[in-house]
C-alpha cells in the first residue's frame, strides 16, 4: 500500500541528529517491510502555532510502500520519538 | 389600554391568514435570497475548474484562501466550492492543522 508521512522534528537538534533522526525513521519503514519511494525535505519551516513552545520545526514528507500491519507499529514508533513533533500518515490514491 | 391593543391585533392576523397558513405562497413583494446577501460566489466550484480529482494538505499556501481572518474554514456559499470539493478541502485543511501547516485559530483569537 502507497503511504505518504509528514513529519516534524523539533528545531533544536543539530545536524548530526537531525540525519540520524532520518536515519531512525528510514528504519521504522523498512523494518516494517516497507520501501520508500521518495524522500522530500522541506528544511527549517514555521510551525503555523507553537508546538511543544518550539515555533519552528525541520519539516520532511515520505513516499513508501509498506503492509498495512507496519503503518502500527510506524505510528507507535513516531510517537515514541522524542524528536518528532508532530506527524501525520496518510494514503496516497492513485500511484 | 395595552390589553385593548393586543387583543385587536390578534384578532386581526387571525383574519387576513391564508388557509394554508404560514406556508402558503408568497405574493408579492421583492423576491428575497435568503439570509446572507453577500457577495455572490463564483457559480464554478474552483475545484472542480481545475477538475481536482483530490487536494492536497501539504499545499499550505493555496488552502489558506479558504481560511477566514480567525482561521475558520470558510463556508462553501462563501467560496462556491461544490459539496464533493468541499469535504475534500475540509479534510486537507484539518490534516494541514495537525502538522502546524495551517493555524487552529489565529495568533491573537489565542486564549480570548
Amino acid at each position: 500500500m502507497p503511504y505518504e508521512l509528514m513529519y516534524v522534528v523539533r528545531p533544536n537538534v543539530d545536524e548530526t541528529s537531525l540525519t540520524a533522526v532520518t536515519e531512525k525513521v528510514d528504519r521504522m519503514i523498512t523494518a516494517g517491510g516497507g520501501e520508500i519511494l521518495k524522500r522530500e525535505d522541506w528544511g527549517k519551516r514555521r510551525l503555523a502555532f507553537p508546538v511543544m513552545k518550539f515555533t519552528e520545526g525541520y519539516y520532511s514528507v515520505l513516499q513508501f510502500n509498506l503492509p498495512p500491519a507496519g503503518v502500527r507499529d510506524l505510528e507507535r514508533a513516531l510517537k515514541l520519538a522524542e524528536e518528532v513533533l508532530r506527524f501525520l500518515v496518510t494514503r496516497v490514491e492513485s500511484a | 389600554m395595552e390589553e385593548t391593543r393586543n387583543s385587536s391585533a390578534s384578532e386581526g392576523s387571525g383574519a387576513s391568514r391564508s388557509p394554508e397558513g404560514r406556508g402558503g405562497p408568497r405574493t408579492g413583494g421583492p423576491a428575497r435570497r435568503g439570509r446572507f446577501q453577500g457577495p455572490r460566489p463564483p457559480r464554478v466550484c474552483p475545484f472542480c475548474a481545475q477538475k481536482a480529482k483530490s487536494i492536497d494538505y501539504k499545499q499550505a499556501d493555496q488552502l489558506r484562501r479558504y481560511l477566514t481572518e480567525h482561521a475558520k474554514i470558510k463556508a462553501r456559499r462563501k467560496v462556491g466550492t461544490c459539496a464533493k470539493h468541499q469535504r475534500m478541502l475540509a479534510i486537507a485543511i484539518k490534516r494541514a492543522r495537525h502538522v502546524a501547516l495551517l493555524p487552529f485559530a489565529t495568533e491573537n483569537m489565542r486564549g480570548d
